[in-house]
């Protein structure tokens, strides 16, 4: 494997959040934004599936349920790709902290839970810097179907509805993000992603999360 | 014994590579007609016109908005749409499939653009092997005054994205020369049948259909 393996040795720092819907990612990194606003540092951020260049395909595809396993791995590459190259890579390269809302690791989640190959879609992310720290949330599928579903029926893509598992969506979403979340398990050891449990408070989630992230900000040098 | 297809399908996948302006269009076109001449079913596909992406590649092409990761993978993504929902199937249903350009054109194009070639190859590593690729060998110097004579030069065609030089010209002309050493490596890895683009219509028509025919009379699509 190529970067995503080895360290960066940028200026910047990579963070990333990571897990299934629901499981509170997006709230942390907001607040972790806020925090190192106020404290003076320089913050990008960036999401999945928010390029100029594709996202809009990507979701309309999603729309018309017209999406192989393989092209949807394929379009969110090119995602990816552009905000790696875009974004990421430059402000790295000028000392941003960026921070990252899902990285290469919800494709390797997702894509393997779709059945693509776990090393084919490996070799095709192996552009992406390696993370100075990368926060897995771990969530049960029950719960994150009554955060994100208690007001609307899961959607066709993120229920796996394209893998014909159950003609239910509630049972089809159970299915699909149970293996999304074991490819997450797997990856903890095979990455080092550092598994928070979701369920914790919204205040103590925030608390470790500082804690690494300063962990990592000294390493550099850096002191907040 | 049956014989076998390479792909492992009831039809039979025929590809014709080579640059832009070697002719392959006029010869996917005759080759289309003499085999359903001989009453085969013939689906052809070109490269980029998934219905899902070929739009995209233009548009971001027009605003130059790819790099050279974006440029592989969206070419990739057109790929695996038109692959798994146009041409698996009609093979599946026993057709003959002339492909107008295959993943070799991606090899090429991006090998050529800074990609790494082993990077680029797993990209594409599902894609079935064809029965038979005829490849176009055209010299540059023809190549230009056709395509100078036609279509006219390309930013992307040029290579113009790459930087190899601002004058189109020398620009294009770099790029389809390396192209072309990518084109030349790859004919016996993956089997090339090399034709000289220099040969009239006709003369390489008969080539190819002499080759489709011989894979016919082995009973292959019995």
């Amino acid at each position: 494997m190529g970067r995503l393996t080895e360290k960066h040795n940028l200026k910047g720092t990579l963070v990333c959040v990571e897990g299934i819907d629901g499981s509170g990612k997006s709230t942390q990194l907001a607040l972790l934004r806020d925090w190192l606003k106020s404290i003076g540092q320089d913050v990008i951020f960036t999401e999945w599936n928010s390029s100029e260049l594709i996202s809009q395909t990507t979701k309309l595809a999603k729309k018309k349920n017209m999406l192989s396993p393989r092209t949807f791995s394929l379009l969110h590459a090119v995602d990816f790709a552009d905000r790696a190259k875009q974004v990421i890579a430059p402000a790295l390269k000028a000392g941003f902290i960026v921070l990252a809302d899902r990285y290469a690791y919800t494709a390797f989640a997702r894509d393997v839970a779709r059945g693509v190959d776990a090393q084919w879609v490996r070799k095709v992310y192996d552009f992406a810097y390696k993370p100075d720290l990368a926060v897995y949330f771990d969530i049960d599928p029950k719960t994150s179907l009554e955060r994100i579903c208690f007001n609307r029926t899961p959607k066709f893509y993120e229920a796996g509805m394209d893998l014909k598992l159950s003609n239910d969506p509630y049972e089809s979403y159970m299915i699909f993000q149970g293996r999304v979340i074991n490819e997450y398990k797997k990856m903890v050891k095979e990455f080092g992603l550092i598994k928070l449990d979701a369920n914790d408070s919204i205040h103590s989630k925030q608390v470790k999360i500082r804690e690494l992230l300063k962990e990592v900000l000294r390493e550099k040098g850096i002191e907040v | 014994m049956k014989h076998k297809t390479k792909n492992g399908y009831e039809g039979l996948l025929i590809v014709i590579e080579g640059t832009d302006g070697s002719g392959k269009s006029t010869q996917l076109e005759l080759l289309k007609r003499s085999i359903q001449d001989k009453s085969y079913g013939v689906m052809v596909s070109e490269w980029k016109t998934s219905r899902l992406i070929a739009n995209v590649i233009d548009d971001a092409k027009e605003r130059n908005l790819l790099n050279a990761t974006t440029y592989s993978l969206l070419y990739a993504a057109d790929f695996a749409d038109r692959l798994e929902n146009q041409i698996i199937p009609a093979l599946k249903s026993g057709f003959i499939v002339l492909l107008d350009r295959y993943f070799y054109t991606a090899l090429a194009r991006d090998v050529v653009r800074g990609q790494n070639i082993e990077w680029v190859k797993n990209l594409y590593e599902y894609a079935p092997e064809p029965d038979l690729v005829f490849y176009l060998d055209m010299p540059v110097d023809i190549l230009l005054k056709r395509i100078i004579g036609t279509t006219g030069l390309d930013f992307y065609e040029s290579g113009r994205d790459v930087g190899f030089s601002t004058d189109f010209y020398n620009s294009f002309e770099i790029y389809q020369n390396k192209c072309l050493e990518q084109y030349n490596s790859m004919k016996s890895e993956y089997n090339f049948i090399s034709i000289d683009g220099t040969k009239s219509i006709q003369d390489i028509h008969k080539i190819m259909n002499d080759e489709v025919q011989k894979l016919l009379d082995s009973g292959i699509l019995a």
